[in-house]
């Protein structure tokens, strides 16, 4: 297996007096479709924006491409943002300005392209996500699924190393979900991408995660880890069995 | 990962070659790029792209390939690709290159002159329409919590309350002490020559409690709270609050501008009074302390300037001018359509707006007042 990409260590996060997770351990490798799972509210996202620099751990380290994640340290920080990509939950598209402006965003100030090579590649991307010929439109003239979409090719309009998406398919129809599986798939297999991505689309975890971490609120730590077909057929954990076979009545 | 890319180009009678090596992505094609752009024209017409060397190639790779399907059509020939690999192939297949994208600009054009005027126009009379229908809205609210006071949102409007009124305290204070201050100072060096300076006292009072008290608090009160409410309003129609509340039956006239527009009305005027005390407290600083003038000549000489029609005149009008600032404010809030930028003008717009009216109501309140007490 390759070296990892991303490493967590003792990582203890939460709000206040508030623990979230205790004490987490897991590497995430190079070209791995990385899926962390666990029910609504245990903090899933929190670990993403953990992973990303937006919230300090109280304890334990992240790091990131090899660099100790410290916002503080502004120059490596900024190395580590060159690699990655983000897509929040709600899109965070800027609502000033139109779809192609938001993906262009990266493009002008961190490529060297320039003129109209910046605008067909901002085609290109809202190609691949399904929204060529929106680009003149504004985020607030969208529903929520084409917002996502439109988020999701920003995030990858500089080809990030790794690419991190905070429930990309919630919201969207099974056929643009299914669709960004098969882009998920594609960047992973072609490009290498590392993708990190929290979801609760049984299908699609089925469909592109290479590895899965289960998070569970009570235990306050990871009940489970591995390949999701191994999980749903082995496992022992009646989460996890529940979460997998959605059977209903037992509570993990 | 190598990220470096070559490419060489002869150009022959007949035939333009390129070579293309090595990865091609974001950090190389930029470069190629430029070199595209400076190969001499008119170019031959046939375009001979030789991709056999191609290591890795990305969607920003793409761009080259349709770089040069555009410099071939330009010429009248067509690109011919040699030793496609077959994952630039199958790159190509999934970005539907056949039929690329189409050109032009990404940026919203500025449309011309008449259409931003139509734009204007529209939106004019489509404020003023809302705008119609904001005030009657607000004004069956108002009057229906006369009949039944029972549904005002009591904890909201004593929160209210304290967020316009007590919390603005401190600074209403400062400035109108201060105020009180400059102007028996300025007015002083005027006075002193002619030996008139207890009447620096009724300057002050009159001045402040017929007109600045109630403007001046005005004028901070839109500043603080008449932007205050239309960025609530405003952020609550952007994340959708304001349709959960009518789909739940609740009325937003009577859950968020009522208890708005009731707080601003009782307290305000109060907050005047506050005003006008701290400004004659600065005239008096003033006047005791470099005039010559004893604390019970400067007060006798206030009071007997200030009738009790002018205090409540003052008063009357602070709470005319709370209506129409705490009401704009509101009504700001209600026309926020899409995001952020929206939000923003909306909390600008509220401020000016109420300055404005606050202003121009109270040059009418004074030609009125001229006509019924000359």
């Amino acid at each position: 297996m390759s070296a990892p990409v991303i490493t967590v260590r003792g990582l203890t996060m939460g709000f206040g007096d508030h623990v979230v997770m205790r004490d987490l351990n897991f590497d995430i490798h190079a070209g791995e479709v990385f899926v962390i799972l666990g029910g609504s509210g245990c903090g899933k996202s929190t670990l993403l924006k953990h992973m990303v620099g937006l919230y300090k751990p109280m304890a334990g380290r992240i790091t990131v491409a090899g660099m100790d994640m410290d916002p503080d340290d502004d120059g490596a920080y900024r190395r580590i943002l060159a690699r990655i990509g983000v897509m929040f939950q709600g899109g965070a598209l800027f609502s000033s300005m139109n779809l192609g402006e938001n993906v262009a965003l990266p493009i002008t100030e961190y490529s060297g392209l320039r003129g109209r090579a910046v605008d067909d590649l901002v085609r290109l991307k809202l190609r691949q996500v399904g929204l060529e010929g929106f680009e003149h439109h504004l985020p607030e003239e969208l529903s929520g699924g084409m917002r996502k979409r439109a988020a999701i090719a920003r995030a990858l309009a500089l080809n990030p190393e790794i690419l991190f998406l905070d429930e990309p398919s919630a919201g969207l129809d099974p056929i643009s979900s299914a669709g960004l599986d098969a882009l998920i798939l594609r960047l992973n297999r072609t490009l290498g991408t590392t993708f990190v991505v929290v979801t609760h689309e049984l299908s699609s975890i089925l469909t592109i995660a290479s590895r899965v971490v289960m998070l569970d609120a009570a235990s306050k730590s990871i009940i489970a880890e591995g390949d999701p077909h191994e999980l749903r057929d082995r496992s022992a954990h009646p989460f996890v069995r529940q979460f997998f076979n959605r059977q209903p009545g037992m509570e993990g | 990962m190598n990220n470096t890319a070559d490419l060489d180009i002869s150009i022959g009678s007949d035939a333009l070659s390129l070579t293309l090596r090595g990865a091609l992505n974001l950090q190389s094609v930029p470069g190629i790029l430029d070199r595209l752009a400076l190969v001499p024209r008119p170019l031959p017409k046939r375009i001979r792209a030789d991709l056999g060397g191609v290591t890795r190639m990305d969607d920003c790779g793409a761009l080259v390939i349709m770089e040069l399907r555009r410099m071939a059509e330009a010429s009248g020939g067509k690109l011919e690709m040699e030793r496609t690999p077959d994952h630039v192939r199958e790159l190509l297949d999934f970005l539907r290159l056949d039929s690329p994208p189409e050109p032009g600009p990404i940026r919203r054009a500025r449309p011309d002159i008449l259409t931003r005027f139509g734009e204007k126009t529209m939106h004019v009379v489509d404020q003023a329409a809302s705008h119609v229908s904001f005030v009657g809205e607000t004004t069956t609210t108002l009057a229906s919590l006369l009949v039944r006071p029972g549904r005002l949102r009591l904890g909201d409007t004593i929160s209210y309350m304290q967020r316009v009124g007590v919390d603005a305290l401190p600074i209403v204070g400062l400035i109108s002490f201060l105020l009180g201050l400059i102007m028996a100072f300025m007015s002083a060096v005027q006075l002193q020559q002619f030996g008139a300076n207890i009447y620096v006292a009724s300057l002050v009072a009159l001045a402040m409690v017929r007109e600045l008290g109630p403007i001046m608090t005005a004028i901070i009160v839109a500043g603080r709270s008449g932007s205050a409410f239309a960025a609530e309003i405003g952020t609550m129609k952007v994340s959708e609050e304001v349709d959960a509340l009518i789909t739940m039956g609740f009325k937003p006239a009577m859950f968020l501008v009522a208890p708005k527009v009731i707080a601003s009305v009782l307290v305000v005027p109060l907050l005047t009074v506050f005003s006008n005390l701290f400004a004659i407290a600065g005239g008096l600083v003033i006047g005791v302390g470099t005039l010559n003038l004893t604390l019970n000549a400067y007060m006798a000489q206030t009071m007997s300037t200030l009738s009790i029609f002018d205090i409540n005149w003052g008063i009357f009008k602070s709470a005319v001018f709370a209506l129409l600032i705490s009401t704009v404010g509101c009504f700001k809030g209600y026309r926020v359509r899409g995001g952020a930028a929206s939000v923003g003008q909306a909390t600008t717009s509220a401020v000016v707006t109420s300055i404005f009216l606050v202003i121009l109501t109270d040059s009418v309140l004074a030609v009125i007042l001229r006509y019924w007490r000359p």
